[in-house]
């Protein structure tokens, strides 16, 4: 039962994501478009994002041969080797400036990211409220939330200091 | 290597580095990183930043041997 919500959750995420990306790019274009440059960072951003969750899936094995407990429920060990590729891909483009496409909307952008932060938290909190969230020692689906809050707060903290620290260059606006 | 040629040539039409980027169809950033000599453009960027600022590939990229 839990399985069929947990797909039915990520195929309306995934029509959400379709019609927001569409709605977030200046031509109406699901695709974010770069330039030269930037397709050759982002390159790069994805083999290092490769072999990050390469590294992490090698670790996971390792450990759970050794029969380490986590405090998370087994199912959700691969989605955090997907967040920590997205985050390794994030930093890597944001840290090189390649967080802007051609023909994205930053104003759309920045409220799709706030409500996307909005929507990961509220069940956080009201699992926290509750007293749900760690059940038996374990945090169940609400560390998807998490791991996408994280990965939010990484990528907020990050351009915060690229911002101040290209000011601080004096490149030119 | 700075390309401070490329840098004039925009100052010449009174262009900013982000007005230049739309003309040529790149990021601004891929511009400052041209200007500030740590991306080597194609040769298509190239012709495309030429035709931008009216200038020849050898007045804006050729660089004599020492």
């Amino acid at each position: 039962m839990m399985a069929w919500g947990l797909v039915a959750g990520i195929m309306v995420g995934l029509v959400i994501a379709f019609i927001l990306l569409r709605a977030a790019n200046t031509n109406h274009r699901m695709k974010s478009d770069y330039d030269e440059r930037q397709e050759r960072i982002r390159g790069k951003a994805y083999m290092y994002a490769f072999y990050t969750m390469m590294i992490y899936e090698a670790a996971m094995v390792v450990l759970k041969a050794g029969e380490i407990v986590f405090p998370f429920e087994d199912y959700l060990a691969g989605f955090i080797g997907v967040i920590l590729g997205c985050i390794v891909l994030g930093c890597y483009c944001i840290w090189h400036d390649v967080y802007w496409g051609l023909n994205n909307n930053r104003r759309r952008y920045y409220i799709i990211f706030g409500v996307i932060f909005a929507l990961n938290l509220m069940p956080v909190v009201m699992q926290a409220a509750s007293g749900t969230l760690i059940q038996d020692g374990k945090i169940g689906l609400p560390m998807l939330n998490i791991l996408v809050i994280f990965m939010l707060a990484v990528f907020g903290i990050e351009l915060l200091i690229k911002h101040f620290t290209d000011r601080s260059r004096g490149e030119e606006d | 290597m700075k390309n401070l040629r490329l840098k004039a040539a925009r100052a010449a039409l009174d262009l900013s580095q982000e007005e230049l980027a739309k003309k040529c169809g790149v990021s601004r950033q891929t511009m400052s990183a041209i200007e500030k000599g740590d991306y080597n453009p194609t040769i298509n960027l190239c012709i495309a930043i030429c035709r931008a600022l009216h200038k020849t590939l050898d007045e804006l990229f050729w660089e004599e041997e020492a």
